[in-house]
């Protein structure tokens, strides 16, 4: 489970093991503090932080900073756009995608920040090792779990508020078409086959849900942990020069996973959104 | 499940702390950066549309106000063209009846002229035998008494 990453100390070997799991850094009470939510906090207080700049230093007349976070919101609010084919839709859609593409991005790149120096040595499994203050804290599957929980139940509350609590109650268990049996199948004799498959389907619909925060969570952690892992073994094998480009095709992908997260949140809050019917033809199109 | 849980660390404390953490994000966000840039954005581009709009409808103003020029200048032309040939006729009319008038009072200065020039002739003619009857007389009667003068002696 542990990739050791050794150095030789004036006291014997020193081992950096990089663990699937965030190490604990320090303990408030019974709360573990990792350092993959250290790093979040850290996240979280640039953001707060370039937040505040941007909102003391916005002008009619945009400055660098105000020029950039347009460029940015702009393009980004194109790219919701092309997934919900609805300016309406993807204002509301917006503001949520784009916190968690910051955040994530955030998160990914303070994870390959050239700090992992700073830390403290504590007795591990195999001996001394030490611990870094940072570790990307979308490299602990905790982090990217409570994103994805947030995405698949944000997506389902926003469909309750777009189309209804007894529509969106429908696409899971869809007790609408099983009481249409006894309206339709006078003029639809097949709907007494259709019906109870199109309820089955409500119900694979259930665990579609779960699915995805599994996917959703796993895809990220996976991409993130092994990019951190592929670092630290190239460091291991050649100190210098050769992990520089591992490092930008990091940063690189910090991006594009950072893109991925905000791009299928926007789809499931699309999809939450949408009647079941449209939400179907909407699949189809994406498949295509 | 309890090994997933136990090989990734699955704590549902660090799962509350991160969605507190991103709920932060979240709020800070769009309470200091989104909503106010949106604002921004959106009444910079409303005055955009406005002034594009605005600038549309100036130039349709001026294409209007030209074309309107135009009928305007073509019209005053016309017209002024309409008045300088009547204001033709009409001096034409004029000098022809002045031409008529001035020939008229000619010939009635001519016929007045001669008139008084017969008249004159006349007059000079009877003044002219009276004279001659006068100086007849006269020299009859100077004849006269000469012959008697003549006769007395």
């Amino acid at each position: 489970m542990a990739i050791e990453q050794a150095t030789t100390g004036t006291g014997g070997e020193l081992a950096h093991e990089i663990t699937l799991f965030a190490e604990p850094i320090f303990h408030y009470k019974d709360f573990t503090i990792t350092n993959a939510l250290f790093t979040s906090w850290f996240a979280v207080a640039i953001i707060i932080v370039i937040s505040l700049v941007l909102r003391s230093k916005l002008r009619v007349i945009p400055g660098k900073i105000q020029n950039l976070f347009e460029i940015i919101v702009e393009s980004a609010l194109g790219l919701c756009d092309q997934v919900t084919n609805s300016r309406a839709l993807s204002l509301r859609i917006f503001p949520i995608a784009i916190s968690v593409f910051f955040f994530i991005l955030l998160n990914n790149w303070l994870g390959i920040l050239p700090l992992g120096g700073f830390g403290i040595i504590e007795t591990g499994d195999h001996g001394m090792a030490f611990i870094p203050y940072l570790r990307g804290g979308t490299a602990d599957i905790n982090t990217t779990i409570a994103l994805a929980v947030m995405a698949v139940i944000g997506a389902n509350i926003f469909g309750v508020f777009s189309i209804g609590l007894w529509k969106t109650f429908n696409k899971y268990v869809n007790l609408k078409v099983l009481g249409g049996i006894f309206t339709k199948v006078r003029h639809e004799p097949t709907i007494i086959i259709v019906a109870p498959i199109t309820f089955f389907v409500g119900l694979i619909e259930i665990v579609g849900e779960f699915a995805k925060i599994a996917s959703l969570s796993f895809r990220l952690f996976g991409n993130v942990f092994a990019g951190e892992v592929l670092l630290v073994s190239m460091a291991a094998l050649v100190a210098y020069i050769i992990p520089i480009p591992f490092l930008f095709l990091e940063l690189l992908v910090g991006i594009i996973q950072a893109l991925i997260f905000s791009i299928l949140l926007v789809v499931y809050f699309t999809i939450g959104a949408t009647d079941h019917e449209e939400h179907e033809e909407i699949l189809v199109e994406k498949v295509v | 499940m309890d090994s997933i849980i136990s090989t990734f660390h699955i704590d549902w404390k660090i799962i509350t702390a991160q969605m507190v953490n991103f709920g932060v994000v979240f709020v800070v966000l769009y309470i200091f950066a989104l909503k106010p840039l949106n604002k921004l954005m959106t009444e910079r581009s409303e005055k955009i549309a406005k002034g594009v709009g605005d600038a549309k409808k100036s130039a349709e103003m001026l294409k209007a106000t030209s074309l309107e020029y135009d009928e305007v200048l073509a019209k005053a032309r016309i017209e002024a063209n309409k008045i300088f040939q009547e204001g033709q006729k009409e001096a034409e009319i004029k000098k022809a009846s002045m031409l008529e008038n001035a020939k008229t009072e000619v010939a009635t200065m001519i016929a007045s002229g001669k008139k008084t020039l017969e008249n004159e002739k006349t007059k000079m003619v009877e003044e002219a035998k009276t004279e001659i009857v006068n100086l007849t007389m006269l020299a009859t009667e100077k004849l006269i008494s000469s012959k008697q003068d003549l006769n007395n002696l």
